[in-house]
C-alpha cells in the first residue's frame, strides 16, 4: 500500500494523505452546511472530536484519507475504507469510498470526477477489489446523478440507497471522462 | 451573429437539446439539468469537431459556461469578431 501512503496523482489531481496540519480544515468543510446537508450526520464537529477522530484512524488499516489538491490548492477530502469487517484495505473484497468538494467553484465540475477516477483505478487494479459500495441519500440526486453515470447500481430502495460497482462496469461507464481528463496538461498559448 | 458564434450556439443547443434562446452568457455548467456531466461530454466533443482542434483538459475543466467557451476558444484562434 506504498502509493497509498505517499499519495496518488492523475486526472489532474492530486491525492495526499490526510495529516495533522490538515484536521482543521476538513473540519471547517465539514462544518459547512453546503457540505454537511448530505452527510448522514449533520452534527457540528468540535475541534477535540476532530482531533479524536484523527487519532482513531490514524494507523487503521481499514480506512484511508485524502486531501483532494488542484494545482496545488486543497479543494476537498476523500477516503476509502474496508466495507466488510475483519476486512483491511489490502485484502478487502468491497471498498466504499467517500468525497466531498468542499470548494465551490469546482463542486458542480467535471473535475469533481478525478478523485473518484484515480481512487476507483486503485481500489480495481491494485488493491483488486470485486466491488464498490456506497450509501448515498435518496435526496441527494446530485450525488446519485454522479455515481449512475461511473456504472453504479441501486442495490437498495428508501430514504438511503446503497450502489455498488464492479470493475466491468465502471470501465465501460469511466472511458469517455477518462480520455477528457487525461489529456496532457495546458501549454501556454498566450 | 457571427459564423462562429452562430456555430457555438448550434452546438450548445445540439449538445445540450435546449432552444436557442437558452443559450446566453449566463448559461452554466449544471444551471440546468440537461447540462450534466454526459452533455459536458457530448458539448466537448462537438466543439472539438466543430472548430477542428483538441482542448487541453484544464480548458476542457474551464468550460463552465457559455461565455467561458467562447474565453477558452479565441485561445485556440477561433474568432468571435
Amino acid at each position: 500500500m506504498s502509493e497509498l501512503s505517499t499519495g496518488l496523482s492523475g486526472y489532474q489531481i492530486q491525492l495526499k494523505p490526510l495529516q495533522q496540519a490538515d484536521i482543521e480544515q476538513v473540519r471547517l468543510w465539514r462544518n459547512d452546511p453546503d457540505v454537511a446537508q448530505h452527510m448522514l450526520s449533520q452534527d457540528k464537529i468540535s475541534t477535540e472530536q476532530q482531533q479524536a477522530w484523527f487519532k482513531k484512524i490514524s494507523g487503521d488499516k481499514r480506512q484511508q484519507h485524502f486531501i483532494i489538491y488542484y494545482k496545488d490548492q486543497a479543494i476537498g477530502a476523500a477516503n476509502i475504507r474496508a466495507y466488510y469487517q475483519g476486512e483491511s484495505l489490502e485484502n478487502a473484497r468491497a471498498i466504499e469510498p467517500g468525497l466531498y468538494i468542499a470548494d465551490e467553484k469546482y463542486r458542480g465540475n467535471i473535475l469533481a470526477f478525478s478523485p473518484t477516477l484515480l481512487l476507483n483505478d486503485y481500489c480495481f487494479e491494485v488493491l483488486g477489489v470485486q466491488k464498490l459500495v456506497a450509501v448515498v441519500k435518496a435526496s441527494n440526486t446530485a450525488a446519485l446523478n454522479y455515481n449512475l453515470k461511473l456504472g453504479y447500481k441501486v442495490e437498495s430502495s428508501g430514504d438511503l440507497l446503497e450502489i455498488s460497482l464492479n470493475q466491468t462496469d465502471y470501465q465501460h461507464h469511466s472511458k469517455t471522462l477518462k480520455a477528457l481528463l487525461n489529456r496532457p496538461a495546458r501549454i501556454n498559448k498566450n | 451573429m457571427s459564423p462562429n458564434l452562430e456555430k457555438l450556439t448550434k452546438v450548445f443547443t445540439d449538445s445540450l437539446g435546449i432552444e436557442t434562446q437558452q443559450v446566453s452568457d449566463d448559461l452554466t455548467y449544471n444551471s440546468i439539468p440537461q447540462w450534466d456531466s454526459t452533455a459536458h461530454m457530448i458539448l466537448i466533443a462537438e466543439i472539438e469537431n466543430v472548430f477542428n482542434l483538441m482542448l487541453d483538459t484544464d480548458d476542457i475543466i474551464d468550460m463552465s459556461s457559455f461565455a467561458q467557451a467562447k474565453t477558452i476558444l479565441a485561445k485556440y484562434e477561433v474568432d468571435f469578431a
